[in-house]
Order: C-alpha cells, then sequence, then structure tokens
C-alpha cells in the first residue's frame, strides 16, 4: 500500500502566503503534505503563512472585488491554486437579531447563520471546499471521512461535484434518515459494527494505511483552516471590526480556536482594528461537555466522555482540540457554558420565533448558552456580539418532537374558523 | 511489525499505577511515550505500540479493562 503522507503531485509554494506545516507542540515544521502529526512529539501540526507575503497581496478592495464565497479569502486559506471545490461555500448572511437580542436583553447581538451554507445547509461545507481543493492539488483521488451527519453530507456532496471517489463510516445504529441523507451522493457508505470508539480507532488504522484524503486525519491542517473564513465574513459585515463577544459551539474544539485565529490574522493585516475586548466564549451540550468539565473544574485536562445527548453534531466525547479552545477562551477572558437538552429545544425554538432561523440542536446548545452568559452578566447588553449557529434544523427534526404546538384543527367552513380560530381581525 | 500510535486518559484511580511498565512485562510490544502530562488526579499519554498486531490489539484490550481511556492519537475523529 502507497504511502498516503507523499503527495501524488508535488506542488510549491513560493508564490503563495502559505509556507509549512508546524507543529503547535514543539516548533518543527513540515513540508506542506497530507499529514497531521509531528514525528518527533506527536504534536498537532498546523499550517503556517508568511503574513508579510500575504500583506502585499491583500487589502479590503482586494476581499471586496473577490467571489462571494469564502474564496474571496484565498490569501488566507492553505491552498496554493485557484479553487477546485466548494465554490459557492461561505458568505452567509450575518442577522442583526434585534428580536433574539430583545428577548436576551442585548442590544448589539447578530446571528452567522450558517444554516444556508452551500451545498449542504451547515459550516462543514466550509472546512470541507478547503480540504476537497487541497486533496486534489495533493493529488489524492479519493475522499473520506467518519461522520454522523453534517461532515458526511459535505464530503459526500463534495466528492460528487468533483467526481472523486468516496468514502463515509458511519457507526452500525445510525438512524436510517441520516444514511439517506448520505446516500443520494452515492459515496461508499461502510456501517461498521462496533462502538464509536472502535470506528474511531478503526478510521486512524485506515487513514494511516490507504493513499486517500481522510479529511479529518491527513488533511486535518488544512481543513480546519476553512473555519477561520467565519471569523472573516463575521469582521467584513461587521463594516470591518472586531466583535466584542462571540459564543461559538464546541464539538472538536477545532472551529473555536480557528474563529480566534482568522480574528487576530485579519488584525495583524491591518484589515481591522485590533478589539482588546474580544472574548470568545464555548457552548456546549450537557450530554456531551468534556471541554465545560475541564473549564469549571479549573482544569486543563480533557476528560473523555461518553456522548448522550440531542446535539449530535456536537457529541465528541475525546475532542481533539479541547485543550486548544480551552486556552482561547481563557486567553481572552472569556467563558464556556452547558445547555441542557430542554434548554437546548428552548433555544431553536426561541431563535426560530423571534429571527425566523430554523437551526439544527447545535444551534439550540449556542442560543441557550448565549442566554445565560447573557443572564449572568458574561454579555453586556451593549456589547456587539455574534452567535454562531452551524446547521439547518431539518437535519435534526426529530429533536422536536414532541415539543411543538400542534395545529388548529377546523371543519372546511367559515364559521368552524372563526369559532376555533377566532382571530381577533 | 506493526505499529500504532494511541492517546492514553488514566483516570484518579490509575494514575498513580505504573502502566508502562507493565505493558513491557506482560506483552511483546516497545512502548515508545512521546507526549505525557500526568497529574495527582488525572493525566494524559501519547506513545506508540510497536509489535506484532495481535500483541498490540491485546495490549490495548488490556488497558480498557483496567479503566485506561485509549483513543487513536486523534482522539474523536468520529464528527457530527
Amino acid at each position: 500500500m502507497s504511502n498516503p503522507s507523499v503527495p501524488i503531485h508535488s506542488d510549491s509554494s513560493a508564490h503563495s502566503g502559505v509556507k509549512a506545516l508546524k507543529c503547535r507542540e514543539c516548533g518543527r515544521r513540515y513540508e506542506l503534505l497530507a499529514i497531521h502529526v509531528c514525528e518527533f512529539c506527536f504534536g498537532p501540526l498546523e499550517v503556517e503563512y508568511d503574513y508579510e507575503v500575504i500583506g502585499r497581496k491583500i487589502s479590503r478592495q482586494s476581499i471586496e472585488a473577490g467571489p462571494v464565497s469564502l474564496w474571496r479569502y484565498k490569501d488566507l486559506l492553505p491552498v496554493l491554486g485557484e479553487p477546485t471545490a466548494g465554490l459557492h461555500a461561505g458568505m452567509t448572511p450575518l442577522v442583526r437579531a434585534e428580536r433574539l437580542g430583545k428577548a436576551l436583553g442585548l442590544k448589539n447581538l447578530y446571528v452567522k447563520n450558517d444554516t444556508v451554507n452551500h451545498p449542504t445547509l451547515s459550516f462543514k461545507d466550509r472546512v470541507v471546499a478547503v480540504a476537497t481543493t487541497r486533496a486534489r492539488e495533493l493529488g489524492f483521488t479519493t475522499i473520506a471521512c467518519a461522520s454522523t451527519g453534517n461532515l458526511a453530507n459535505s464530503v459526500s456532496a463534495h466528492a460528487a461535484s468533483c467526481g472523486m471517489e468516496c468514502f463515509v463510516f458511519i457507526p452500525h445504529d445510525l438512524e436510517a434518515g441520516k444514511v439517506l441523507g448520505n446516500l443520494i451522493y452515492k459515496p461508499t457508505v461502510v456501517s461498521v459494527k462496533g462502538t464509536y470508539d472502535d470506528v474511531n480507532r478503526l478510521c486512524s488504522e485506515i487513514g494511516a494505511e490507504y493513499p486517500w484524503a481522510f479529511v479529518n486525519i491527513n488533511i486535518r491542517p488544512y481543513y480546519a483552516e476553512g473555519s477561520k473564513s467565519l471569523a472573516f465574513e463575521t469582521a467584513e459585515q461587521l463594516g470591518w471590526k472586531v466583535p466584542d463577544q462571540v459564543v461559538v459551539p464546541i464539538a472538536s474544539g477545532s472551529l473555536l480556536t480557528k474563529i480566534w485565529k482568522g480574528f487576530h490574522e485579519f488584525t495583524r493585516l491591518g484589515l481591522v482594528a485590533e478589539n482588546p475586548l474580544l472574548k470568545v466564549n464555548g457552548a456546549q451540550a450537557s450530554g456531551c461537555s468534556p471541554v465545560y468539565q475541564a473549564y469549571v473544574s479549573g482544569k486543563n485536562h480533557i476528560v473523555p466522555v461518553r456522548p448522550n445527548t440531542i446535539a449530535k453534531s456536537l457529541a465528541i466525547g475525546n475532542p481533539a482540540d479541547g485543550f486548544y479552545a480551552l486556552d482561547v477562551v481563557g486567553k481572552s477572558g472569556g467563558k464556556v457554558e452547558e445547555a441542557t437538552d430542554p434548554e437546548i429545544i428552548e433555544g431553536m425554538k426561541l431563535l426560530a420565533e423571534t429571527e425566523g432561523i430554523f437551526a439544527e440542536t447545535a444551534g439550540g446548545v449556542t442560543v441557550a448558552c448565549l442566554k445565560k452568559l447573557a443572564q449572568k452578566g458574561a454579555i453586556r447588553p451593549d456589547d456587539l456580539t455574534v452567535a454562531y449557529i452551524t446547521g439547518n434544523g431539518l437535519k435534526t427534526m426529530e429533536a422536536l418532537a414532541g415539543s411543538l404546538s400542534q395545529p388548529v384543527s377546523i371543519d372546511p367552513n367559515l364559521s368552524s374558523f372563526r369559532q376555533i380560530v377566532n382571530p381577533k381581525s | 511489525m506493526a505499529q500504532l500510535r494511541i492517546h492514553l486518559t488514566f483516570p484518579e484511580d490509575r494514575v498513580r499505577d505504573p502502566i508502562i511498565y507493565e505493558i513491557s512485562k506482560n506483552f511483546q510490544v516497545v512502548p515508545n511515550i512521546r507526549r505525557a502530562d500526568v497529574s495527582d488526579k488525572t493525566g494524559w499519554m501519547e506513545l506508540e505500540l510497536v509489535g506484532d498486531l495481535s500483541e498490540i490489539e491485546s495490549t490495548i484490550d488490556w488497558l480498557r479493562k483496567k479503566g485506561v481511556h485509549v483513543d487513536p492519537l486523534e482522539k474523536s475523529i468520529l464528527e457530527g
């Protein structure tokens, strides 16, 4: 079997601001290959940029003249050529949430609405657009992931649109509806008989064995960088400004760290003024809250948990970037909150009833935690606040069963309508 | 010969156990620690196990039975 760390095509970063992969722990540098772990200390690798080179190319004007997608920030994404996948991902609405803000006592609240991301209605379209483009640059013809929902949808759809072979690994007990949502794109869906731990271990072994672009294994350093586009878009859509507070759901923890990184990159390049008030807050579901547990106990050790929550898209028991997410929260002076399943449902309903945005359960977690942070005074009424809503509610309809009011039933005549519905005017 | 990179998390009641010594004594595998952080109440370790696949599998089963949480180096790969 060929070694997947060796690219089938070599490429050059000579004219790009993308410099190298760098170990987050020991600082060793590596070529821009399909690798994710430092061979010396096993620390995770992250993309390193040359900000002097980027600074000479990028400006507010160059960004505004770019495509209406996350690729307008291409200079700050880890691809060396033109994008070839996910060309319409990103540039989702930043909604001024006046009615939700009023309900929570917040006067300056915005919702970053990734429920309408393209093509599969979640923020995963950002990371997969970048991962797929980079995988193709590296010469891969097969792409893979392990997922219970959003990631599988996005990888399958991107693979289909690029004509790549696709493997999706799922736990054997995944709900039928979620499997169908993948099968429509015709990937090879592999149902693994075993626990979530078994799926993780098998995928790690497959990732080391087969010459595939496994988006959250050997392509992870590139994949994760796509999340920065949420910060870039937020700053641009706020009129080139960094908010005072952000509330970000935590699954692997990568999204939170990359939003922080994105704001800092814009600041470093002079595209926005530094905002020393910026606080990055994390949101977890109580049924899977290893980062919250570490935060409240004051430790920097993440103790793995067995997930039991309706927020399936956040159900990561041992988050790869949990430690780094805690670090960002601490450095920024933010907080981590958690929400129970009933609070998650209430959060989904509140967002829908006030802003007309139907979010998946992860969005309910964000709104419920935002509410707690506002109630506790951690977010003040005048703070410029952005809540990240990362997936569409049509994906988690089952979570709402029994939680919503029933339709009003009438006979097909006006008197029945008047008698039962009796509208005021 | 096979090799496997794993992340171990120790619960409080296993933090003081000489786990690596016991692995070396009981299994025909070579454990090679690369990173670790252990306190008096919890801890984690990242290491490589080298040996026959069956011995590596037996080692992981033994660790799990002792209450040590074993993940691949990437931790939770399965995402939502």
